[in-house]
């Protein structure tokens, strides 16, 4: 019997540590893209509307970097763009020229960004969705190629009132 | 009490809407002269000994279907985008037809026809407030062709580029020129619009950037150097500039006795009373404050964007 008791306490211990440990790992994530710790490249001109890019995230966890890359690629294409390349790639600015939107409008977008929160609707995998995965130091950077539907985030956006449209104000 | 409460809400919609926006400018995608001359799409004019090469659009139009594919692609993005454009091709084709029916057209009454001075003539061409001007080249190496794409947005009045994007494509061994055009307009209209939108937002916080010319009529009492309200005339005009533009924003291009010419003049975009203005408006109110000191005078605008004030009478 007391066994039993200390192998279900063990086991508790165990799923309790993990699961925060996963929990704090996914805060980390979180952390990494409210400062901008990811790395936005174009990897080709997609269909009108979208934007197929590619998206480096890090995370001590590879299933987390993978799983960040989406959120990561919203947030690129809302707050920084990216620079052209190959492919011919031009460069892609913003969708807001105001540095201080994210902090104006935090309450939305915390809503906007939570896990499988809205923006999981404007971007997708693309591709054979293969990442790329490196080891850097004692974290994982990963590389996933996603689709962002930007025509349809500017006008969720511009509806929800974040970001002006072209015709706004005439 | 609810009749009350609907006619309220009503009539706050209804001010809302006539008093709450600005005069929307008009935008019309055009292929540059330099793609038309190019391509063999231009009228040649002996101007006094000069030949004048100008663009031919309607020839452009009817012959190439490139020039139409781009067109409408421009068109369809900008609609998606909530700001639809003049169409170049059926602004030609309005042309043609108003022409045909003011010249067919006369008075029941007496027979007489349609009056036309050589200027409203003159005033009869394709026209925006916008022009999107378009020049592409297809770049060809070997078996490899890429599109170099250049799209300019101009303000038709100030003669500024206030957007633009450019840039060459990936090369490519088998697409088509059509597929190769198409994807280069999916690459740069998301930044044109974003630098075009940054404009609109510079004038919604500066004002309308218009330009107001001063002249007079040769048989006119005042000139610019005349003595009114205690001062010369050009500065009399200048302060009252100062005191109705946007953070007093404006410039004085050239000043003679004769004329005078006021660049980045920023006006408001809407007057005392909220509703929208431009050119016309403003120029009007100056207008009004010039005949109010005993100057006669005459406003002939052009579009949104500028104005002349002729002094000495209508």
């Amino acid at each position: 019997m007391m066994k039993q008791i200390s192998l279900f306490s063990t086991l508790m211990l165990f799923f309790v540590f993990t699961s925060t440990a996963q929990i704090n790992k996914q805060k980390k994530a979180d952390k990494d893209t409210e400062n901008w710790r990811y790395e936005i490249e174009c990897v080709g001109i997609g269909k009108p509307g979208t934007k197929v890019i590619k998206v480096w995230s890090y995370s001590k966890k590879a299933t987390i970097a993978i799983n960040q890359a989406k959120k990561n690629a919203v947030h690129g294409i809302i707050f920084q763009g990216y620079a052209g390349g190959a492919q011919g790639c031009t460069n892609q600015k913003p969708l807001t020229n105001d540095p201080a939107l994210e902090q104006q409008k935090a309450e939305f977008f915390e809503d906007f960004f939570k896990n499988e929160g809205k923006y999981m609707k404007f971007v997708s995998t693309s591709g054979d969705g293969t990442p790329t995965t490196m080891k850097v130091g004692k974290e994982y950077k990963i590389g996933v190629v996603v689709t962002v539907m930007v025509d349809l985030l500017r006008k969720d956006l511009e509806d929800a009132g974040i970001i002006k449209g072209l015709s706004s104000g005439f | 009490m609810k009749k009350i409460l609907l006619v309220c809400s009503i009539a706050l919609t209804a001010i809302s809407t006539t008093f709450g926006q600005a005069k929307k400018p008009t935008i019309m995608v055009v292929p540059s002269d330099n793609w038309c001359i190019k391509n063999g799409y231009f009228m040649e004019f002996d101007n006094q000994g000069t030949t004048i090469k100008i663009p031919d659009y309607k020839k452009a139009l009817q012959e190439d279907s490139d020039v139409l594919l781009v067109i409408s692609a421009i068109n369809n993005m900008m609609t998606e985008r909530g700001f639809p454009l003049k169409n170049l091709e059926s602004v030609l084709k309005t042309l043609e037809s108003d022409a045909a029916e003011d010249n067919m057209m006369t008075s029941k009454d007496s027979g007489s026809d349609i009056e036309e001075t050589p200027m409203d003539k003159l005033k009869k061409v394709a026209k925006a407030d916008i022009i999107m001007q378009l020049t592409w080249t297809v770049n060809t190496t070997g078996p490899k062709k890429s599109v170099t794409f250049i799209l300019q947005g101009l303000d038709a009045y100030t003669d500024k580029q206030i957007a633009g994007a450019q840039g060459t494509g990936a090369p490519s061994f088998t697409a088509e020129t059509p597929v190769l055009l198409q994807e280069a307009v999916t690459a740069h209209i998301d930044n044109f619009n974003a630098s075009l939108q940054t404009h609109f937002e510079d004038m919604f916080e500066n004002g309308r950037e218009v330009i107001v010319k001063i002249q007079k009529w040769s048989d006119s009492e005042f000139d610019l150097e005349s003595e009114v309200n205690g001062d010369e005339l050009s500065y009399v005009i200048e302060d009252w500039m100062a005191a109705n533009t946007v953070k007093n924003r404006f410039s004085v291009l050239d000043v003679t006795e004769n004329m005078m010419t006021f660049e980045q003049v920023r006006m408001p975009l809407y007057n005392a009373q909220g509703r929208a203005l431009d050119t016309r408006g403003f120029a009007r109110e100056l207008s009004k404050y010039l005949a109010g000191l005993g100057v006669p005078n005459k406003v002939v605008v052009k579009g949104l964007g500028r104005a002349t004030i002729i002094l000495g009478g209508k």
